[in-house]
């Protein structure tokens, strides 16, 4: 059996433990419960050749007041970093944060995430943007934690991309 | 080109001459070096030693060695597996016996455990425990009785912090190892990133409560971590440091370039589980005071009752064996039934019930009903008792039994005697008796009597009817004792004949004699019927001097013949003889 850590990585209340939630244990709850620190959680993941144990870190969301840990990021395969679609910056933060781990860690599989796309009618973010990083190499999912929308797609083409590289 | 040959010939002759020898040294030299055979013959002849010195001087041979051997060892068993499996089988089965007595060894202490702790005082505070602190039962036994315990330990890749290799302690019921693992690697990114620590400071130790800790061993790409309950003794983390350096010289590479797959760990999973060490705590087994008071007076009692009961027993016993060796009695069957005792026989009326009842001292609490059918007894005890209470014998008369012929000796009046002839056969175990020794006493004192009126004599004036003075007190004794005959010779149903008996002395004719004399018994006669005696038993009649009372050799000899004598007549009534 094969096992990979991932980090969950973005700005603050994006969804990043709403995503994981939904897809290890199919929840999703309205409250909002800022993560301390780092939440840890494990999956097993199928694809076409192989099965994967995913560890997935799921980290305390970036604000002004708090820089993610680097240390954390250590040893993770893949990232996902999530985007909260309503709130534009959230996206400056996660590019941010990528170019952060790409210092720290060397260049890391990954995927973007635009989360709360059943609340695309509030969002911010253009589609163009997010085309524009599309054609740029960048993998762009959207997805909703709250309907399950993307959720898995999200983490299988994360671990694809993986077990590519 | 003679001369060069010859001088070269020359050159040559010289050089046999200077260096023969040392030449033929070199070509043999030469020839060893060159054929092998000779070379690894000599070589077989060092080798042996050379081995042996250089073990002596720490050698580096068994490590240069050991590739070839391991790789020799797998083509034999490739080729002839045969050969391998014979020269291992004497070792295999004691390995194998070993193991299994060990693993069985490890049930019966568990076992143990659980029973030798289920039953006491203090297992019910366990318990207790168990049940508040919602733990099992096994887990608090554990928590109190070890030293200290290693519940898992974690294999765990530092970079990635993901588990390489997992163990756990038996019945220990542990999280994913993966996510356990995760966060302690978090915890000690977080630690290190928030105080500064400086290079290669590493957390070693983390605490929960009192006697739960997780020992940490970092390497340079993995790290041990032992969960642990209690208080490990240092050597521990010792043996854990050089586990981990075995795992980095074995697996160095494989850690480095680790790329998510713990398969290769598999093969440290039974070093690891070597380090699942635990050790007990020696239980003082001393047993609580109040357990202790317990058994005792459970043991005091148990020991009275016992004892009682043996009493009871005993007493029981021997009371019946006093029952059947009582007469008058026998016996049938006793039985218990609801703790009282039943008694079914036979009783003899004559048994009192002071014989049988529990008495003594002993049989105080035997508690017992009677059914008794009554019965004769035949035992000779028991005929004489029969025959005592039948005959009610006056205090003079003793009665014997010999055989089944009853005799009484003694003196008794007529009326007993007569009983005892009637009914002496009707008493039951009696078929004859004997009252040759009864002496009748009414009989004796008739008999007595009789014998003192025949001695009466009452005297006469000559030739006169009149009485010689002194006579009237005589006569009036005689009076008394035939009014005593008349009262006896009822008694004795006897009849008894008085002859009043006139005499005379020898002088005078016969005719006058005979009517002298009749007149005197006549006198007599009339006396006794006015003194109230009645005629009937009496006889008067005169003799004259037919019978002389004394001899007349001188006239007052004459006084003794003129006289009354009386005569008395036994006439039994039944068989009408007189005597
Ligand atoms: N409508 C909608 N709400 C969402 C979605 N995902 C998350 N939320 C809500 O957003 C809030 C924050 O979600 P979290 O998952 O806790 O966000 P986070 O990124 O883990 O936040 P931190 O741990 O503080 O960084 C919660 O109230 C969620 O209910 C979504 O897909 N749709
Ligand atoms: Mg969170």
């Amino acid at each position: 059996m094969i096992k990979k850590k991932i980090c969950m990585l973005g700005a603050f209340a994006t969804g990043k433990t709403s995503l994981v939630r939904k897809y290890v244990h199919s929840i999703f709850s309205e409250k909002y419960h800022t993560t301390v620190g780092v939440n840890i959680e494990k999956v097993q993941v199928h694809t076409e050749n192989d099965d994967v144990d995913l560890i997935i870190w799921d980290l305390y969301g970036e604000d002004e007041f708090q820089k993610v840990r680097a240390s954390y990021l250590r040893g993770a395969s893949g990232c996902i970093y999530v985007v909260d679609g309503t709130r534009k910056a959230t996206l400056a933060t996660a590019l941010n944060l990528k170019k952060m781990v790409d210092n720290t860690i060397g260049s890391t599989p990954f995927i973007l995430a635009v989360n709360k796309s059943d609340l695309e009618d509030q969002w911010e973010i253009d589609m163009s943007l997010l085309e524009g990083l599309q054609q740029k190499g960048v993998f762009v999912v959207k997805t909703s934690a709250k309907t399950g929308e993307e959720v898995k797609k999200a983490f299988q083409e994360l671990v694809k991309e993986m077990l590519c590289k | 080109m003679s001369q060069k040959i010859d001088k070269h010939n020359g050159l040559d002759e010289l050089k046999d001459l200077l260096i023969k020898e040392e030449k033929e040294k070199i070509q043999r030299i030469e020839r060893r070096l060159d054929d092998p055979m000779v070379r690894a013959k000599e070589i077989s002849q060092s080798l042996p030693e050379a081995i042996s010195l250089s073990l002596i001087n720490g050698s580096h041979i068994p490590r240069v060695l050991q590739p070839v051997i391991d790789e020799s060892i797998k083509i034999s068993v490739k080729n002839n597996p045969e050969t391998i499996a014979t020269a291992i089988s004497p070792a295999l089965g004691p390995g194998i016996r070993k193991a299994i007595t060990s693993t069985l060894m490890g049930m019966i202490q568990s076992l143990n455990h659980v029973v030798n702790h289920s039953f006491s005082i203090q297992g019910i505070k366990w318990r207790f425990e168990a049940f508040k602190s919602h733990k099992q039962f096994a887990e608090i036994v554990l928590l109190h009785t070890l030293v200290y315990r290693v519940e898992q330990i974690f294999l765990i890749h530092i970079n990635t912090g993901i588990v390489l290799e997992h163990v756990v302690a038996g019945d220990i019921i542990s999280q994913d190892p993966d996510l356990v693992s995760g966060m302690l690697s978090a915890i000690q990114d977080f630690v290190k990133d928030s105080f500064q620590t400086n290079a290669g400071d590493e957390i070693e130790t983390l605490r929960m409560g009192s006697d739960r800790s997780i020992w940490i061993e970092h390497g340079e790409h993995a790290m041990i971590a032992a969960v642990i309950r209690g208080n490990p003794p240092l050597d521990l983390r010792i043996k854990y440091r050089e586990l981990l350096e075995e795992i980095h010289m074995k697996s160095g590479m494989t850690l480095e370039n680790f790329d998510g797959d713990t398969l290769p760990f598999s093969i440290f999973r039974k070093r690891l589980e070597e380090g699942l060490e635990f050790k007990e705590k020696k239980m003082q087994k001393r047993i609580s005071p109040l357990l202790a008071c317990i058994f005792i007076i459970i043991f005091l009692i148990s020991v009275m009752w016992g004892v009682n009961v043996f009493k009871t027993r005993k007493s029981w016993h021997q009371y019946l064996l006093r029952l059947k060796n009582q007469k008058g009695l026998i016996v049938l069957s006793a039985q218990k039934e609801n703790g009282k005792y039943h008694i079914y026989g036979l009783r003899d009326p004559m048994v009192k019930d002071a014989q049988l009842l529990p008495g003594k001292k002993s049989e105080k609490n035997i508690n017992v009903t009677f059914n008794w059918k009554p019965y004769c007894s035949l035992d000779p005890e028991f005929i004489l008792k029969r025959a005592n209470r039948f005959l009610k014998p006056p205090s003079t008369i003793k009665i014997n039994l010999s055989g089944n012929i009853i005799s009484a000796m003694g003196e008794a009046h007529q009326a007993w005697i007569e009983k005892f002839r009637k009914t002496a056969m009707t008493i039951p175990g009696i078929h004859g008796f004997n009252d040759k020794m009864i002496k009748n006493i009414d009989m004796n004192k008739l008999d007595a009597a009789v014998k003192k009126l025949a001695a009466v004599k009452l005297y006469f004036q000559s030739n006169s009817t009149k009485f010689i003075k002194g006579q009237e007190k005589i006569l009036s004794g005689a009076v008394d004792i035939i009014k005593k005959i008349r009262k006896l010779q009822s008694k004795v149903k006897t009849n008894i004949e008085i002859l009043i008996m006139g005499h005379t002395d020898s002088s005078g004719s016969e005719r006058v004699n005979r009517r002298l004399s009749l007149e005197r018994a006549r006198k007599i006669f009339n006396l006794f019927i006015f003194q109230g005696i009645p005629p009937d038993f009496l006889t008067p009649i005169g003799i004259g001097n037919k019978i002389v009372l004394a001899k007349e050799n001188s006239t007052k000899d004459r006084q003794y013949n003129r006289a009354i004598t009386f005569k008395i007549f036994y006439k039994n009534l039944k068989t009408g003889q007189i005597k």
